[in-house]
């Protein structure tokens, strides 16, 4: 398949390798982090980070869906899913997430009409098959995912469903990036900027990177080459003393974002002053609301929702992992109180989260020798 | 995924990924599709149109 096969091609990524190696400075340490929790799926499925030198480490970040989710989210989603006559539907991983007193599998298991979806068009299907019923999609994502479901509010609207809301829990990449760059818990190289984002947002809010903390971020796609390369990129950078935004997933990411896209968010949502991200605490100006034209389409105004905060679990360090601060296999509960069967931390729980990643291609007990 | 057929009035595509398993996809932001286009598609909504496969 055109740009698969040739972005998995062994030999060129023996070459960026050897060009990567060739780069690093001996004696010095490099840390980079990828942004994006689809990234470091990659990284642990093709195994990556064994092509890199000892001394460059992949950190990872926060910008995996499902993981930021905090319990009070979770526990508002369950008290919504149990309100009488309501269909709640969320994602499949979403469905794992535990909150204070369970997931919302377990509330299906005791008797909540709570059902997978791939999309939220998909929900809004579901309305328009059941109209007596009110239908609630429990909204997640960064702004890769935040257009679909301002599309299928519209599309509510154009097409008069009105048993149909969203529980918005959209949440935008930029402030949770800038908080851990002001973090003194972590320094860090350059970024392998997300990629999917970008086809959204474009390259230019990520420009603040280098303008004011002179670090390199380079975009990147989803195949192991396109890994390779952003870590070749980022490191001929830093070699030559530049710090820029730089393009690796030319084929999909415009330099300006999907405009079109952008317009439909401005129409739908409107910013949150704060919102609570799992680990990481209140971030301001980091979430998204459904703005006053789709009140009506609003699940939290159209029902009355708990609200309530929840500390994580004190053996839980999902906020940790998702800071870079600690590996997954530092997590005094990794692969045994928590697992991807029975998850304590939503790090855990998705494919694009660390710790599932790392449980999953069986990378928790290796140990990186050091050159 | 493939473009396999086009609802321009409703903004919608049908569309088959690589092992042939369809869905409903939105086009508003990629519009204007046609039959044969590839799409990159996230949550029902395709977010950016690929070049075409060379025939």
């Amino acid at each position: 398949v055109k740009f698969v096969d040739e972005f998995r091609d062994a030999d060129l990524g023996q070459a960026v390798a050897a060009e990567i190696l060739s780069l690093v400075e001996p004696g010095r340490h490099y840390k980079l982090m990828e942004v994006c929790g689809g990234h470091t799926h990659s990284i642990y499925k093709y195994g990556v980070d064994d092509l890199l030198p000892a001394n460059v480490e992949l950190v990872h970040g926060p910008g995996c869906p499902v993981c930021v989710i905090p319990m009070g989210r979770v526990d508002d989603g369950i008290a919504l899913a149990h309100e009488p006559g309501v269909i709640f539907t969320c994602f499949g991983d979403m469905m794992r997430v535990p909150g204070s007193r369970g997931s919302l599998l377990e509330a299906k298991a005791a008797g909540a009409d709570v059902r997978m979806v791939y999309s939220p068009l998909d929900a809004l299907r579901i309305a328009k098959q059941n109209a007596d019923r009110e239908v609630v999609f429990f909204a997640i994502g960064f702004e890769t995912t935040a257009p679909s479901t301002a599309l299928t509010l519209m599309r509510a609207r154009t097409e008069g469903i009105a048993n149909f809301s969203c529980m918005c829990n959209h949440v935008t990449i930029v402030p949770p990036v800038r908080a851990l760059l002001e973090s003194p818990d972590l320094r860090l190289d350059g970024f392998i900027g997300p990629g999917h984002v970008s086809t959204i947002v474009g390259a230019r809010p990520f420009e603040f990177i280098p303008a004011d903390y002179g670090k390199p971020v380079v975009i990147a796609g989803f195949e192991p080459l396109d890994l390779l390369q952003a870590v070749a990129m980022i490191l001929r950078q830093v070699a030559a003393g530049r710090a820029e935004v730089e393009n690796q997933y030319t084929r999909v990411v415009p330099y300006e974002g999907n405009l079109r896209a952008l317009q439909v968010m401005a129409e739908v949502f409107e910013l949150r002053p704060h919102f609570e991200w799992r680990g990481l605490g209140f971030i301001s100006h980091s979430g998204l609301a459904i703005s006053e034209r789709f009140a009506d389409l609003d699940a939290e105004r159209r029902f009355s929702v708990p609200g309530v905060r929840v500390a994580d679990p004190k053996a839980c360090q999902c906020g940790e992992v998702l800071k870079g601060v600690i590996k997954p296999w530092e997590c005094k509960v990794f692969g045994t109180a928590c697992t991807p069967e029975r998850p304590i931390g939503t790090c855990m729980v998705s494919s694009e989260g660390a710790c599932a990643a790392y449980y999953n291609f069986g990378r928790f007990a290796r140990q990186r020798e050091v050159v | 995924m493939k473009v396999v057929a086009v609802d321009a009035a409703r903004g919608l595509a049908l569309c088959a990924d690589a092992a042939g398993a369809r869905q409903s996809v939105e086009t508003a932001l990629v519009e204007p599709v046609a039959p044969g286009d590839r799409l990159l598609v996230h949550a029902g909504t395709a977010i950016a149109a690929l070049a075409s496969e060379p025939r």
